[in-house]
Parts: C-alpha cells; sequence; structure tokens
C-alpha cells in the first residue's frame, strides 16, 4: 500500500497494528468450541425457544463441559480438569524433604489447594505431555474400558452427570450439602437451586514397558526405553463424587451462580516404583514447562495440596481464607465473573458466578449445612 | 481498481472468494453437526482476528465470537449457504455485536481500568516497556479515531485494512462491489481527519 504523501497517516499500518499477536490456536478453537456447545445446551435448557438446535449434539458431548462455565474463570476448566489431574499427579511424587519418599505405597488425600500459574502455552503442553503419557501404559476406566488420554477420562466422567433432587445428591457424595445463605445470594437470582451430581469414579494408569517400547520406536527413539521396574507399575486416581448447585435467573439473564462440592482426591502409586524415581520419572516427561514444574515443587505440603491451574492471561488470583478455611479467591480478567475454591474437612468446595470478587466471597463464606 | 488482487493483511487463514469457491463441508445426509464444527473451525481464527482489531481485548474477542456463533448454531438454513455468505454474515454479526460491546458504557470504563494491564498482555511484543506504552498509546489513538468515522466507513475501513478482498467487504455490508471503492475512500479520509485531530490533542500542553 502506498502513501499518497509522507505526512499522510499510514491507515494500513495503523489498523495493522490493532490485530492480534497471534491468532487462536488449534487448541484454543477446540476449548471455544466446547464452550460453546456448553452454552448452547445451557441457553437450550434455560428457555422455551431454540427447538432447532437442541438435539445436534450427542448428550454425552453437551454434558462433557459441564465445567466449562461462560464468562467465568470455569470457563477454561474444560481443557484444565486434564491439567489439574495432570498437575495433582506431579505433586503427589514430587516429595519434598524426602521424608514419605521411604513408602512404597504412597497417597495423595487431597485437603488443602494451592494455585499454580499456567498459560495457554504450558497448559497445552502439559495435557499433551500427558496424553503421550498414554502411550507408556493403559488407561484404565470402571466398568473395564480403556480411555485414550486423561482428557477422554475428564470427559467420560463429566458425561455420568445428571440432575438429581437434593436427597439423591446427598446419597451419591455422601455427605450433607452446604449452601449459601439465602440473603446473600445477588438479587435476580433464584433462590432454589438445580442440582447435578457426577458420580465419582476412579482411574487408573499401568505402566506397560512393552507398549512403551513399541511407541519409543515409532517416533524414532528406539534408544529409549521404560525402566523395567515400572513395567506393571500403577497410578491410581480416585476422582469424588460432586455435586453442583446452580442458582440461575431465568432465560432473560445470563446471570449465575455455581456452588460445587466434593470429596477428596485420592491418588495411589502401587508396584515396584518408589517414589523418587516416580518423581523423576514423571517429571522428566517430555515437553513439561519448567516454569509449572518449578512451582510444584515449591508446594510444602505436597501430599495433601491439590493445585489448582490459573490461567494468569485470563484471570486474577489471591490467597485468603475462605469460609474459614485457606482457599483461593480467581477472579476473570473481563470482570464478569468469579470463583472461590478452597478445603475443608475433607471436603473440596467452589463457587463460581458472574458476580463480582467480593461480592462472590460473601456467599462463599455464608456456605453452611442448613 | 478493483482490489480483490490485494495483499492481504494478517488474516492468517487460507481462504478463497465467492459463491464458487469449495466449501468447507457438504454433508447433506448428516447434516448440521460437521457442517457447523466446519465452519466453526474454518471462520473462528479468522473472525477473532477482526474482532479482537475492534476490542483489544483476548478474552472480550472470545466472548463475541461466542455470541456470533451462537446466532450461527440457530440459524440452520444460513449453515447450507456457501462459506462465502456464512463468513460475510459471520462478520457482519461479529463486528455488530463488537462495536455494542464499546459503545456500552459499563464495557468501556472496565476496559479503561484494565487498558494498561491487558493490552500489554495482550499485545505487546518483547520490544521493553517504553516501545509497549508507545504502541498501547497508538493503538488507543487508532481505536478512538475508528471510533469517530461513521459506522458503515468504519466496518469498510476495518475490514480492508484486515485483509478482506473487495467483493467480501461488498458481501459484509450488504453493498454494491462497485459502492466499496467510494465508501472506502470516504473511510479513509474521515479516519485522517480524526486521528490527526487525536494526535494534535496529543500534542499540545496540558
Amino acid at each position: 500500500m502506498t502513501n499518497p504523501s509522507e505526512t499522510q497517516p499510514d491507515i494500513s499500518a495503523l489498523i495493522a497494528s490493532l490485530a492480534p499477536e497471534r491468532l487462536p490456536d488449534a487448541h484454543e478453537v477446540a476449548v471455544a468450541r466446547e464452550r460453546l456447545d456448553w452454552r448452547r445446551a445451557h441457553t437450550v435448557a434455560g428457555s422455551d425457544s431454540g427447538a432447532s438446535v437442541t438435539t445436534q449434539r450427542p448428550a454425552a458431548a453437551r454434558s462433557r463441559t459441564l465445567f466449562a462455565s461462560v464468562s467465568t474463570p470455569w470457563r477454561v476448566a474444560g481443557g484444565g480438569i486434564a491439567a489439574a489431574l495432570a498437575l495433582t499427579l506431579l505433586v503427589a511424587f514430587t516429595p519434598q524433604g524426602g521424608s514419605a519418599a521411604a513408602a512404597f505405597l504412597a497417597q495423595f488425600r487431597s485437603q488443602q489447594v494451592s494455585a499454580v500459574e499456567i498459560t495457554p502455552q504450558s497448559q497445552a503442553d502439559i495435557v499433551r505431555s500427558m496424553n503421550a503419557l498414554g502411550n507408556l501404559g493403559t488407561v484404565q476406566v470402571p466398568g473395564g474400558g480403556t480411555a485414550a488420554d486423561p482428557q477422554a477420562v475428564a470427559r467420560q466422567a463429566a458425561a455420568q452427570s445428571r440432575t438429581a433432587t437434593a436427597a439423591e445428591a446427598v446419597k451419591v457424595v455422601g455427605f450433607d450439602l452446604a449452601t449459601p445463605d439465602p440473603a446473600r445470594l445477588p438479587a435476580g437470582l433464584s433462590k432454589t437451586p438445580t442440582i447435578k451430581v457426577s458420580p465419582g469414579t476412579q482411574v487408573r494408569f499401568t505402566f506397560d514397558k512393552a507398549k512403551a517400547q513399541a511407541y519409543y520406536r515409532s517416533t524414532g527413539h528406539p534408544e529409549v526405553s521404560l525402566p523395567d521396574k515400572f513395567n506393571g507399575a500403577a497410578l491410581s486416581v480416585s476422582i469424588p463424587s460432586a455435586a453442583l448447585l446452580s442458582y440461575g435467573s431465568g432465560s432473560a439473564s445470563k446471570d449465575e451462580l455455581i456452588v460445587a462440592q466434593a470429596g477428596e482426591l485420592v491418588v495411589d502409586v502401587q508396584g515396584n516404583v518408589s517414589l523418587p524415581e516416580m518423581r523423576d520419572f514423571l517429571l522428566s516427561l517430555p515437553g513439561l514447562p519448567p516454569t509449572v514444574v518449578s512451582q510444584l515443587k515449591q508446594i510444602q505440603n505436597w501430599n495433601d495440596t491439590l493445585p489448582i491451574p490459573v490461567p494468569v492471561d485470563q484471570v486474577h488470583w489471591q490467597s485468603t481464607t475462605i469460609n474459614g478455611s485457606q482457599g483461593l479467591l480467581l477472579n476473570d480478567n473481563s470482570g464478569v465473573g468469579s470463583a472461590a475454591v478452597w478445603h475443608a474437612n475433607g471436603h473440596l468446595y467452589g463457587v463460581a458466578g458472574t458476580l463480582k470478587a467480593d461480592e462472590l466471597k460473601r456467599v462463599a463464606d455464608s456456605l453452611a449445612v442448613r | 481498481m478493483n482490489g480483490d488482487n490485494h495483499q492481504r493483511h494478517g488474516r492468517g487463514v487460507l481462504k478463497t472468494d465467492g459463491p464458487t469457491s469449495p466449501t468447507v463441508h457438504d454433508e447433506p445426509a448428516n447434516g448440521y453437526v460437521p457442517r457447523f464444527d466446519a465452519l466453526f473451525a474454518r471462520f473462528y481464527p479468522e473472525l477473532f482476528g477482526l474482532v479482537y482489531r475492534v476490542l483489544g481485548d483476548r478474552m472480550e474477542t472470545e466472548d463475541t465470537l461466542q455470541e456470533a456463533f451462537l446466532k450461527l448454531a440457530e440459524a440452520a438454513e444460513l449453515q447450507s449457504r456457501p462459506d462465502a455468505e456464512v463468513g460475510a454474515w459471520l462478520r457482519r454479526v461479529g463486528l455488530n455485536l463488537a462495536f455494542n460491546r464499546v459503545r456500552s458504557a459499563r464495557r468501556a470504563r472496565e476496559r479503561l481500568q484494565r487498558v494498561g494491564r491487558l493490552e500489554a498482555g495482550d499485545d505487546s511484543s518483547a520490544s521493553g516497556p517504553a516501545r509497549s506504552v508507545e504502541l498501547d498509546e497508538q493503538r488507543a489513538a487508532v481505536r478512538r479515531a475508528l471510533a469517530d468515522v461513521p459506522e458503515r466507513q468504519r466496518e469498510c475501513l476495518l475490514l480492508r485494512h484486515s485483509g478482506y478482498s473487495y467483493t467480501e467487504i461488498a458481501a459484509t455490508l450488504g453493498i454494491a462491489v462497485g459502492s466499496v471503492g467510494v465508501l472506502l475512500a470516504r473511510a479513509e479520509d474521515a479516519f485522517r481527519v480524526h486521528y490527526r485531530r487525536l494526535e494534535g490533542d496529543h500534542d499540545q500542553p496540558i
């Protein structure tokens, strides 16, 4: 493009300066696509129109984005669930101080939460690394099924979710549900939640030397091999049952508040592998972002701290006391939504919604069994 | 000049023009799902680039695109149209939604509050904070100048300098291809006036 004169602003260059530094990559497009599924399912459920879009995706595909809410920090959770699982595994087997390293059978039980900052790139890297881990063994899910990768496992788990009454939900999660003080709920939101439950599940990953060998060979690295003692060693992740209470505002508005509660997340390791060996192995997975590994190593109580991946490009976070326990307050950069996550009495709690952080915290602080 | 062969800037998406161009997917037997998926995969990144130019914020851009594609999801008949038509429709809807957001006073306030923080994270190249501030100021000035250009002209300007052809611009704005050149010339004149005025304001001692 030419400029009529030296003094003319170069319009093309000026408008080009507004362009994003990069366009969304395939992963981001996929996350956006999932988020759209969720929104469509959500919108249709809450309105009496849109019949033409109700049956266009299978139910499992719609419910798999249960946590991928709109315009809140939960929005990233679709991909983040897999990342959280991955981080939990890494933390669980990254002992600090070594006192637990002698344990032959190790167990991680989530009792508190800690933020681990991630970027879209590092999240993608983690998911990719964990997916590659699937090439070194077999992922087993209940019912004898196998899944290709951790994301598929997360999707399968979410697909099990269903609407329930409060009594059914209590039965599924195994404890009394806490609810917010109705007086603390923002005006316009229903005082009665709709409840969904997601039954717990167990995912087991068993290392398989022969499979790993074939994978390394196929990727042009025949010189690499899985150490013998890993053959048959297993990681077992028990994902707790969860209940989701949604306080909506009807179809006219997209305002929403979600209260999630679940039990502990438990990870076991079994077999002939020691904890330091497992740690070294997991931390050496190719492609893991060093900044994330470094943050995980800094978590003091590694054996009971659930790392919560926080996408720092989208969310501000602070560690604070929520409902009497240490937790995380997350604030969507767009100012549209916020969330709180904390662990108390063996239960994991999360509150998210289209509220300002201080308002949301007041709701979270009011949570109690009534 | 027609401009259809003009070099394109920054769309980052391979694209063909016109109703005769190949479509991403036509699946009459299986209908909606693969067609919508293909449209989403094809147009999401491209539309992101366009809408981001208006909003300057990745999250707001994502939210806007969600709205646009929700509308597309509800428009079953539109999905069966050729890609060029769907693309034009998406650009029109995307730009309308984006400018609506810009007009919203609440959004504007929030944007002002976080402009430094987010734009630095989103936009700045690794060339130092001073350069970053300078670029941010320039972008802000360009957006303000654009905001003062009449709506139709503004959209034409934005589309053209985002790499769209006259044919695509005409389809997006619902005007004749022959009218694009005139509209664009007016838009550029208007933009120059407003941008210079802002530069002048900026240079004035306070």
